[in-house]
């Protein structure tokens, strides 16, 4: 039996819908919208040809940011637009104490006890922690990283030009922006499956969604980069044991044979684990279509993330418990490694540098180093031998983290 | 004597299932607009959810042997949409300035509590507006409202206590579970 609020629910219900007699779709209008979504499958399908055409992404192009109405300036990726970049080779020293200091990121960063989106343009107050942040429409999507009663893990959110949460946000395994910031993709859960949504910042397309099977919440997807203009490799942790990779960005997601687990993805390739041994793990890339055999492997570097163009893979320690102690810059398409930044550890000393790295075009990595007991430290680092500490400060013992990973 | 059993070939399959879909499509879409209009809250959103659902449907046509669960299809494909983060933003950012009328706004017989509580559901979080409208409207059990959204009965539960405990708290005094004689 109906409470008296349930019954004035269903009347509401009834009085507001049951007026309306409107039938205002035709069958050919259907049609329509089934042919669009016949072609997305499609689509997705011909990502082979795609992949292979877009295997040089255009860099230095400004990311198309939020609106105008904003008072808050667009996260922009900025990426060098230096044709021929010096590259050296060898191993680089990264001493924080020692280097130069440039006053100002090439990205954006966040002070995570701020919490605050640290730009070039000013700081600005997030409503709470962000592990990734990037202009979406006229706001900004970010993930955000809950530890409460209700809420924990890492959601979706879609913030206004104010910075303020727009919507309740839904969990999530990440957001990757493709590295001219002409596409993001992420994924979210709706309660029964997955998708990943990709979607143009600028919003001149509609957003494409592509639907998992149904599963559970901890069998996450979670998105690694762009491998065409228009689609996303993704790891899924089916039985949380068993993760697989696709390709997404259509109807229908397209796995990709040929790694144990994927880690990042770039232009037409993507890198992950291939072997597991009694040695330890080795590493590959393999075609993002065909998948299947790697070109090249490694056992000293696990891989990941690829520069803007994809020509170079970044390698780190295969091992590393507090952080890897070297970072080694790699020909992506041979393996064949070009030039490793080593950090200045003194002995009995325990750091190094975090994974979570954002690439500036071809031509430098902005990375977090961390020594003993100092203060962590976002560190340039350039091809050309280059190191340079982003003298931002940082709010709190956190310190600082790239807005946005490559 | 010839036979009678006559193959209609790839086009006059094509032509049955169009007839088909037509026939369902004219007999259906009333309801299922209601629907859409009460998941997605005005009719822009509504026309879209629909026509998506009944492209799905379109493409699905062949595969669904039992048409008793076409209704059931059409809803499942609108709730997930409506329920997708990207759309709602899409459709925020896309209908910003929709002034489309809503016919279903006028109710002569209205004290004004529909009105009031019509715009509480509204504000509602997706998911608990979906159990909502499946549950007080379609007047679906817990078991349909599970196997439309993909959920178990306990969660479908928890879903509508929440949001019959959102309404309460945003509505009228009227609807004071002590006034209402609501309380249990």
């Amino acid at each position: 039996m109906n409470t008296p609020l349930e019954d004035q629910v269903h009347d509401a219900l009834h009085r507001r819908a049951d007026p309306i007699q409107h039938a205002p779709l035709s069958v050919t209008d259907v049609r329509h919208r089934a042919r669009r979504i016949q072609r997305r499958r499609a689509a997705v399908a011909g990502v082979a040809v795609a992949a292979v055409l877009a295997i040089a992404i255009p860099v230095g192009l400004s990311a198309t940011g939020p609106g105008q109405r904003s008072d808050v300036p667009p996260a922009t990726r900025t990426s060098s637009p230096s044709p021929v970049p010096t590259v050296t080779s060898g191993t680089v020293t990264v001493d924080p104490d020692s280097a130069d200091v440039v006053e100002q990121a090439p990205v954006p960063l966040l002070d995570v006890d701020g919490p605050t989106l640290v730009t070039a343009d000013g700081t600005f107050d997030l409503p709470h922690d962000f592990s990734t942040i990037t202009p979406y429409l006229d706001g900004w999507a970010g993930v955000g990283v809950y530890d409460e009663a209700d809420k924990s893990g890492d959601y979706i959110e879609l913030l206004g030009p104010d910075l303020r949460v727009d919507d309740e946000g839904s969990p999530t395994g990440g957001l990757v922006v493709r590295p001219d910031g002409g596409r993001i993709a992420w994924s979210e859960y709706d309660g029964t499956r997955w998708r990943v949504v990709v979607a143009d910042p600028a919003g001149g397309s509609e957003p494409v969604s592509t639907t998992f099977q149904p599963s559970s919440l901890d069998e996450k997807v979670i998105p690694l980069g762009f491998v065409s203009d228009d689609t996303v490799a993704v790891r899924a942790m089916y039985d949380s044991g068993d993760p697989k990779t696709f390709v997404a960005g259509g109807d229908q997601p397209v796995e990709v044979p040929g790694l144990l687990q994927a880690d990042a993805a770039s232009a037409g390739v993507i890198a992950g684990s291939t072997e597991i041994g009694p040695d330890g793990t080795c590493f590959g890339v393999v075609d993002a279509v065909a998948g299947g055999d790697p070109g090249w492997t490694t056992c000293d570097h696990r891989l990941g993330p690829f520069s803007a163009t994809g020509t170079y893979v970044v390698g780190t320690s295969t091992e590393a418990e507090y952080g890897s102690p070297d970072i080694t810059v790699l020909d992506a398409a041979t393996g064949e490694e070009v030039l490793t930044f080593e950090a200045a550890l003194p002995k009995r000393t325990v750091g190094g540098f975090w994974t979570q790295m954002t690439w500036v075009g071809d031509e430098a990595i902005v990375a977090r180093i961390s020594i003993g007991n100092e203060d962590p430290q976002m560190m340039l680092l350039g091809l050309d031998g280059s190191v340079q500490r982003i003298g931002v400060a940082a709010s709190g013992v956190s310190g600082l983290t790239v807005a946005v990973p490559s | 004597m010839t036979a009678t059993l006559v193959d209609m070939g790839p086009h006059g399959r094509h032509a049955d299932k169009d007839a088909d879909f037509s026939a369902y499509m004219a007999a259906r879409q009333p309801a299922l607009y209601r629907t859409a209009y009460l998941l997605a809250g005005d009719h822009a959103s509504a026309e879209d959810l629909l026509q998506n659902a009944f492209a799905k449907l379109y493409l699905s046509w062949d595969k669904i042997r039992d048409h008793g669960a076409l209704d059931g299809y059409v809803r499942r494909v609108m709730v997930n949409e409506n329920n997708s983060l990207w759309r709602r933003a899409w459709k925020r950012r896309e209908h910003s300035t929709d002034t489309m009328p809503e016919t279903g706004a006028v109710d002569t017989y209205d004290d004004g509590m529909g009105g009031a509580l019509w715009s509480y559901v509204q504000t509602l979080p997706p998911k608990q507006r979906s159990v909502i409208v499946l549950r007080y409207y379609e007047q679906l059990s817990e078991a349909e409202i599970a196997d439309v959204l993909g959920i178990s009965v306990g969660t479908v539960k928890s879903q509508a206590s929440r949001a019959l405990a959102g309404l309460r708290a945003r509505a009228p005094r009227s609807l004071n579970p002590h006034e209402s004689g609501d309380a249990s």
